[in-house]
C-alpha cells in the first residue's frame, strides 16, 4: 500500500503547500528535508550547520595533556586557526583532541622515527635531528613555555599578545627545554593542520567542518562520471572514513583479516 | 648459527616490480624460485579497499606504505665535507615497503625514455662538443648505458602491454601521430589502452600550451582508462579518478601493480615460493669471491637462515640494491677522493619543482577528481629535445598540467603575501582551495663525481648493519636548467589565466625535508666499461657473474621522465638474456 | 488497488487546484537557464504531461517508494543528477526499457529536471519486505563491504558509499533498493543490454555469478540508508 499521506502530498507541493499548513508541521518537514543528503553541502542546510555543531569548543577528555598543557594548546590552536562567523576554527573542530590522542598513541611514542644516536644538530637539509619523540618534545617545550609564562599564562593573554608570542616562537632563537622554539612551532602547526584537515575518525575536523569549508568531498571518492565535467560544482556533504549509512561516524569499517 | 636450507635455482632479494617480474619469467622457464620480501603480504582485497585506504593521515602523512625508519633508514649529507645524519623521518623520497614495493603506491606515470638517453655521453659530445660539456660542469660524469633504445623497444612494448598503459602514441615507426608526443622515441604500435579522461586543470594547460606553440599530449598512465585483460590473463578495471593515488594502493584493480598485473599469475605456480617479512642481510660468496652461493636472511621471528641458490637477483629498489652490494662485498666501493671504484658511484635523483597558478574563483578546478597520472604534458623542453647551444647547461624537463588529488592536509595553497597561519590564512585557504592549479616540472638529474652512495660509518639498522649513506646535491648545471625552464612555465601559467603565478624551479641545497620524487637512480650503474660501471649491459655484476642487480640503480644518470617504464623494459631485457644466454651457459655474458 | 486509484485522483485534484496558477509563474532565471522546480515535478508525477507522458506515481508512487513489489525501483531520495541522467539515458537508448523508454522520450529536459528535483527531496518510510533467507543476505554483505579476492571484485561500497547510501551526485544509492530491481540491472549490464556507466558497471557485473548477484541485491535491500527511516542496522 503506498503511503499517500497528506503530509507526503503537501511536502511535494513545497511552497504553496507549506503556506496552508500549521506551523509545526512545516517545521517538521523542513527539518526532515534538510537532513536529507541531497545537495545539502552548503552552510545553510548542512545537517549540523556550516560552522560545525556550534561555535563552542567541544569538551575533551585528555589522555596526554595535563590541565596546564591543555590550556596552552587550546588557546594556541584557537589563534593558529581561529573561528569566524562563517566557519569554526581548530579549537571548535576538536584539533586539541586530535593532538592529544596522537601524542598519547604510537606517533607520540616515536613510531617510524629513527631513534638511534649519536645526535648532532645537522644542517636544515638533514631534517629533524633531536632525540625527542613527539610526546617528549611537546611535554618538554610546553612545560618550558608554561614555566616562562607562569606570571601571565598564555591563555590569559589578549589575542594580539597571543599572536605575538606565537610569532616569537615561530621565529626561533628560544630554547624550550632543549627544543628550539621554531622546531616546536613547526610541530605545533603541523599538528594543528592535521587536526583541522584529517578525517574525523582521528578526533579532529569535527563534523568535517574543514572539508565543508574548502569543498573537499572526503574519503568516499569515485568520480568517473564527473572528472571531465569541467568546472562542475560538487556540493554534496563530505563523507568520512567511518561513516555509516545513517551518516553517523563510528569505528567499525568492517574490514576482515582475510578476503571472504 | 644460520640454518642452512635446501638449495634453489633463483633467489630474488625483494618482491616488488623487478622481483615479481623476474620471478614470473624464470618460474615460467621451469626454475625453482624463492622471493624474499622484507615487508608483509598485502592484496587488493581486502587490504586496499575503501574507505580505509582513503585515509590521508595514515598513508600520506604517517606513510603507512613506506619503510619503517625504526628498522631501516638512510643517512644523508649534501657534500663529503659534512657529517651524514640519519633521515629520521622520510621526506624527499619515500622508499616503499610491503609485498609489491613501491609499485603498489606509485602514481602510474608511464613514460618511455628517449633514444639519446641511452647514449647520453656520446650524443652530448657529438652535438655540443667537449668544451661545452666541461663548461656545464667539470664534475659531471654522464655516461652511455651499454644498451640502445632500439634494443629495448620491444621490451618497452611488452611492459606497456603487461601494465595496460593508457595513452596516445606520438611516433609509430617514425610516423608522427596527431595527439601524441611528437618528441617521443619511435614505438612499434599504439598504447594498449586509450588516454584517460582529461580533467579541467589539464584542459586549461593544454589550451594555453597549444596557443604558445608547444605540443601537448595526454600523460601516459598505468591507471587504466578502461577494463583490460593483460597478456598474463589478469583483469584490470577502469580508474575512477579518486584522487588517492600516490602513497596509496588502488581499491579498484585499476592501477598496475604486482598485485594486479603479475602476482596472481605467479603465486599459484608450484615452483615459486614467496617468503614475506624476511630481511636479507647479505649475499654469500665462495672463497674465490667471484661466485655467489646464496643469501643469508632473518625471518620475522629473528631466526637466521642461509638460502643457497645458483642465481641471485638483487631486486630491492635502487637504494637497497646498492646497499646489498656494499654489505656483500661485491665490486669495488667508490672512493670520491681518489675517483676509484664503482659501487655507489654516479648516484642521481630527479630535478623537479613547478609553479602554482591561482585562478579566478569562478573556475572550479576540483583537484580531488584525479588519478596519479591524469594530465596533459609537453615534452618541448625534455632532455635534449631543444637546442642547448647558447644555454650553458645540458638536460631538460617535461612540463605537465597534472594534479594527482586535492587531499587537504597536503594541499591548501595560499598566494604569496598570505600570512602563514591565522584568520587571514584560513580565509585564503577557503578562497583558493578549489581554484588553484599546480604545474609539474620534472627532469634530468646529471651524474656528478660528487654525488654517491656508500656505507655509513656510524649509524646502523635494526639488524645491526650499517645504513646506506647518501651524499648528494643538485649539480649547478641542473639548477640552471630548471630555472631556465621555470621561466617558460610561468608564461604558460599566465596564459592559463592565472591571476597569480608563483614561479617554480629547483634550488640548492637539495633538502631531504620536502617531498620531491622517489626516483633514486645510480650507484650500481650499467655500462660497457668495468672501470665506470658495476653491471654490464644485461645488469649482470662484472665481479660476480651469478648476481644480477636489476632496477633504477643501473641508470648512469637519471632521465627526464619517471623511470618505471624504463626499469620494466630493462627487467624484461635482462630476463631474456638470463633465459636465452645465461642459463644455457652460466658465466659472464660480456667479455672485457 | 481501487483505494490507490482513488487516492491518486484525490491527490491530482488537490494539487491541481492548488498549483494551477503557479505553474505559469514558475521562474526561468533571467539568463534563461531552467531552475529545477520540484512543485512542477510533483504535478507531472501525479498527472503526467500533455505530451503524453503518464504520471510517474502510477508505478513509482507519489512518494517514490513504489509499490513494494520490486517491479519498479524506489526512486525517493535518489540523487537528482542521477535521476535526470537515467531519464536522459532512457531517452537516448543508453538504457532501453519497454516502459521507461517511451515515457522518457515524451518528457522535455525541463520536465526531467523538475521530476528529478521532486523525487530527490523525498524520504518516505521503507515498505515491509518479502523475506529473503538470512544466509543470502549474510553472503552478500562481504561482497558489498570488502569484495572478493579470488574473483578480483572490489567492494561495492567503494563507489556506492558507506552502507551503499550512494556518492552523490553521480553514483546512486543501493541501500533500501528492491532486490529484484538491483538484481535485474546487474543482469542487464552483464548481458550487455544496459549501456549506461560503460567501463564501470558492465565490467563489474560480468565478474558476478547469479548467486552473487542475488546475495548482494538481498543485502542492500535491507540496509536502511535514510536518516529519517527506522533503523534496522
Amino acid at each position: 500500500m503506498t503511503d499517500l499521506s497528506r503530509r507526503t502530498i503537501i511536502k511535494g507541493t513545497s511552497a504553496i503547500g507549506a503556506a496552508i499548513l500549521p506551523a509545526t508541521l512545516t517545521e517538521k518537514i523542513a527539518r526532515a528535508d534538510s537532513a536529507h543528503n541531497q545537495g545539502a553541502g552548503s552552510p545553510a542546510n548542512a545537517p549540523s550547520g556550516g560552522a560545525g555543531v556550534s561555535h563552542e569548543a567541544p569538551s575533551t577528555t585528555y589522555l596526554f595533556f595535563n590541565t596546564e598543557e591543555a590550556a596552552f594548546v587550546e588557546a594556541a590552536l584557537a589563534r593558529l586557526i581561529p573561528k569566524d562567523d562563517q566557519w569554526a576554527g581548530a579549537l571548535e573542530a576538536g584539533a586539541p583532541n586530535y593532538m592529544d590522542k596522537q601524542l598519547a598513541g604510537a606517533w607520540g611514542a616515536g613510531e617510524r622515527l629513527y631513534r638511534s644516536g649519536p645526535w648532532q644538530p645537522g644542517t636544515p637539509t638533514q631534517g629533524y635531528q633531536l632525540p625527542f619523540t613527539p610526546a617528549e618534545l611537546f611535554r618538554g617545550a610546553i612545560g618550558a613555555i608554561n614555566k616562562e609564562l607562569a606570571q601571565r599564562p598564555f591563555a590569559k593573554m589578549s589575542p594580539d599578545e597571543q599572536d605575538n608570542y606565537l610569532k616569537s616562537l615561530e621565529a626561533g632563537g628560544k630554547d624550550l627545554g632543549g627544543v628550539p622554539s621554531d622546531v616546536f612551532f613547526a610541530h605545533l602547526w603541523q599538528c594543528t593542520l592535521e587536526g583541522f584537515f584529517s578525517d574525523p575518525v582521528y578526533g579532529g575536523n569535527r563534523d568535517m567542518v574543514s572539508w565543508r569549508m574548502i569543498g573537499f568531498p572526503g574519503a568516499y571518492a569515485s568520480y568517473y562520471d564527473l572528472v571531465d565535467q569541467h568546472g562542475i560544482k560538487i556540493d554534496r556533504p563530505p563523507m568520512s572514513l567511518a561513516q555509516d549509512a545513517h551518516g553517523r561516524i563510528h569505528m567499525n569499517p568492517g574490514i576482515p583479516a582475510r578476503s571472504p | 648459527m644460520a640454518q642452512r636450507l635446501k638449495p634453489v635455482d633463483v633467489v630474488t632479494i625483494g618482491v616488488g616490480l623487478t622481483g615479481s617480474l623476474a620471478a614470473l619469467e624464470l618460474a615460467k622457464a621451469g626454475l625453482k624460485v624463492v622471493g624474499l620480501e622484507r615487508g608483509a603480504p598485502r592484496y587488493t582485497v581486502p587490504d586496499f579497499q575503501s574507505p580505509a585506504i582513503h585515509d590521508e593521515l595514515r598513508f600520506s602523512i604517517r606513510k603507512a606504505m613506506m619503510q619503517d625508519n625504526t628498522k631501516v633508514a638512510v643517512t644523508f649529507r649534501n657534500s663529503s665535507d659534512e657529517t651524514a645524519l640519519p633521515i629520521r623521518r622520510w621526506g624527499s623520497f619515500l622508499p616503499g615497503q610491503g609485498l609489491g614495493g613501491s609499485f603498489v603506491h606509485w602514481n602510474g606515470q608511464s613514460y618511455r625514455a628517449q633514444v639519446v638517453d641511452f647514449i647520453y655521453q656520446t650524443h652530448i659530445l657529438q652535438r655540443y662538443g667537449k668544451k661545452f660539456l666541461e663548461a656545464c660542469g667539470p664534475e659531471l660524469t654522464i655516461q652511455d648505458w651499454g644498451v640502445t633504445y632500439e634494443e629495448l623497444e620491444p621490451y618497452f612494448d611488452r611492459f606497456e602491454y603487461l601494465l595496460g598503459v593508457s595513452g596516445k602514441a606520438g611516433n609509430i615507426k617514425g610516423q608522427i601521430q596527431r595527439g601524441g608526443n611528437p618528441f617521443e622515441a619511435p614505438r612499434s604500435r599504439e598504447y594498449p589502452n586509450p588516454p584517460m579522461k582529461e580533467p579541467y586543470f589539464a584542459a586549461l594547460f593544454r589550451k594555453s600550451a597549444e596557443r604558445l606553440g608547444y605540443h601537448p599530449f595526454p600523460q601516459p598512465s598505468s591507471n587504466l582508462s578502461r577494463p583490460y585483460k593483460n597478456p598474463e590473463g589478469l583483469d584490470l578495471q577502469a580508474c575512477v579518478y579518486c584522487g588517492f593515488c600516490e602513497r596509496y594502493a588502488c581499491e579498484h584493480f585499476a592501477k598496475a601493480s604486482p598485485q594486479t598485473v603479475i602476482l596472481p599469475a605467479l603465486l599459484n605456480r608450484p615452483n615459486y615460493e614467496l617468503r614475506t617479512n624476511c630481511e636479507v642481510l647479505r649475499i654469500n660468496l665462495d672463497s674465490t669471491r667471484k661466485k655467489a652461493t646464496g643469501v643469508t636472511y632473518v625471518d620475522a621471528a629473528g631466526t637466521e637462515y642461509e638460502q643457497p641458490a645458483e642465481l641471485v637477483l638483487i631486486t630491492a629498489f635502487a637504494l637497497s640494491n646498492v646497499r646489498t652490494l656494499l654489505l656483500s662485498g661485491i665490486g669495488e666501493p667508490y672512493d670520491p677522493w681518489t675517483g676509484k671504484g664503482v659501487v655507489g658511484r654516479n648516484y642521481s635523483y630527479q630535478t623537479t619543482g613547478g609553479p602554482t597558478v591561482f585562478m579566478d574563483e569562478s573556475i572550479n578546478i576540483n583537484p580531488f577528481m584525479a588519478s596519479g597520472a591524469t594530465g596533459t604534458v609537453i615534452d618541448d623542453f625534455g632532455g635534449d629535445n631543444f637546442d642547448h647551444s647558447n644555454l650553458g647547461f645540458i638536460g631538460g624537463q617535461y612540463i605537465a598540467g597534472t594534479m594527482t588529488g586535492g587531499r587537504p592536509i597536503e594541499f591548501h595553497p595560499t598566494p604569496p603575501g598570505t600570512p602563514e597561519w591565522g584568520l587571514e590564512w584560513k580565509r585564503a585557504v577557503a578562497q583558493h582551495y578549489n581554484h588553484t592549479i599546480t604545474i609539474v616540472q620534472h627532469g634530468t638529474s646529471t651524474a656528478s663525481r660528487l654525488n654517491y652512495l656508500d656505507l655509513d660509518p656510524t649509524y646502523k639498522d635494526a639488524w645491526g648493519q650499517p645504513l646506506l649513506r647518501m651524499t648528494f646535491d643538485f649539480p649547478e648545471n641542473d639548477i640552471r636548467m630548471s630555472q631556465y625552464i621555470a621561466d617558460k612555465v610561468v608564461e604558460i601559467g599566465r596564459a592559463m589565466g592565472g591571476k597569480v603565478v608563483v614561479r617554480g624551479g629547483a634550488k640548492r641545497p637539495y633538502t631531504t625535508t620536502v617531498y620531491q620524487a622517489t626516483h633514486n637512480t645510480g650507484g650500481a650503474v650499467m655500462g660497457d666499461d668495468p672501470k665506470t660501471s658495476v653491471v654490464n649491459r644485461y645488469q649482470q655484476c662484472w665481479d660476480v657473474s651469478n648476481v644480477f642487480s636489476i632496477g633504477g640503480s643501473s641508470f648512469p644518470q637519471n632521465i627526464t621522465y619517471n623511470y618505471t617504464m624504463t626499469i620494466g623494459a630493462l627487467t624484461y631485457w635482462t630476463l631474456d638474456a638470463i633465459k636465452d644466454k645465461y642459463l644455457k651457459s652460466p658465466g659472464p655474458l660480456v667479455q672485457t | 488497488m481501487i483505494c490507490r486509484h482513488l487516492l491518486v485522483a484525490l491527490v491530482t485534484c488537490t494539487v491541481a487546484a492548488g498549483l494551477g496558477s503557479v505553474s505559469a509563474a514558475l521562474a526561468q532565471t533571467p539568463s534563461g537557464a531552467h531552475v529545477p522546480d520540484p512543485a512542477r515535478g510533483a504535478v507531472i508525477a501525479a498527472q503526467g504531461t500533455r505530451a503524453g507522458a503518464p504520471g510517474c506515481a502510477q508505478c513509482h508512487a507519489f512518494n517514490g517508494a513504489s509499490d513494494g513489489s520490486g517491479a519498479f525501483p524506489r526512486i525517493a531520495g535518489q540523487s537528482a543528477y542521477y535521476l535526470e541522467k537515467q531519464l536522459h539515458d532512457f531517452s537516448s537508448n543508453a538504457r532501453v526499457n519497454a516502459i521507461m523508454s517511451p515515457i522518457a522520450k515524451a518528457l522535455t529536459p525541463d520536465d526531467i529536471a523538475d521530476l528529478a528535483a521532486y523525487y530527490a527531496a523525498l524520504d518516505p518510510p521503507f515498505l515491509p519486505l518479502p523475506d529473503p533467507t538470512p544466509a543470502l543476505i549474510k553472503s552478500g554483505e562481504p561482497l558489498a563491504k570488502v569484495g572478493n579476492a579470488a574473483k578480483g571484485i572490489q567492494a561495492c561500497d567503494n563507489c556506492h558509499g558507506p552502507g551503499g547510501t550512494g556518492e552523490p551526485p553521480a553514483i546512486p544509492y543501493l541501500a533500501g533498493q528492491y532486490a529484484s530491481y538491483t538484481a535485474l540491472e546487474l543482469q542487464m549490464w552483464q548481458r550487455g543490454f544496459r549501456k549506461s556507466s560503460p567501463h564501470q558497471m558492465d565490467d563489474v557485473a560480468k565478474l558476478l555469478n547469479e548467486q552473487e548477484i542475488a546475495a548482494v541485491a538481498a543485502y542492500y535491500q535491507q540496509v536502511r540508508g535514510s536518516a529519517g527511516a527506522a533503523a534496522s542496522r
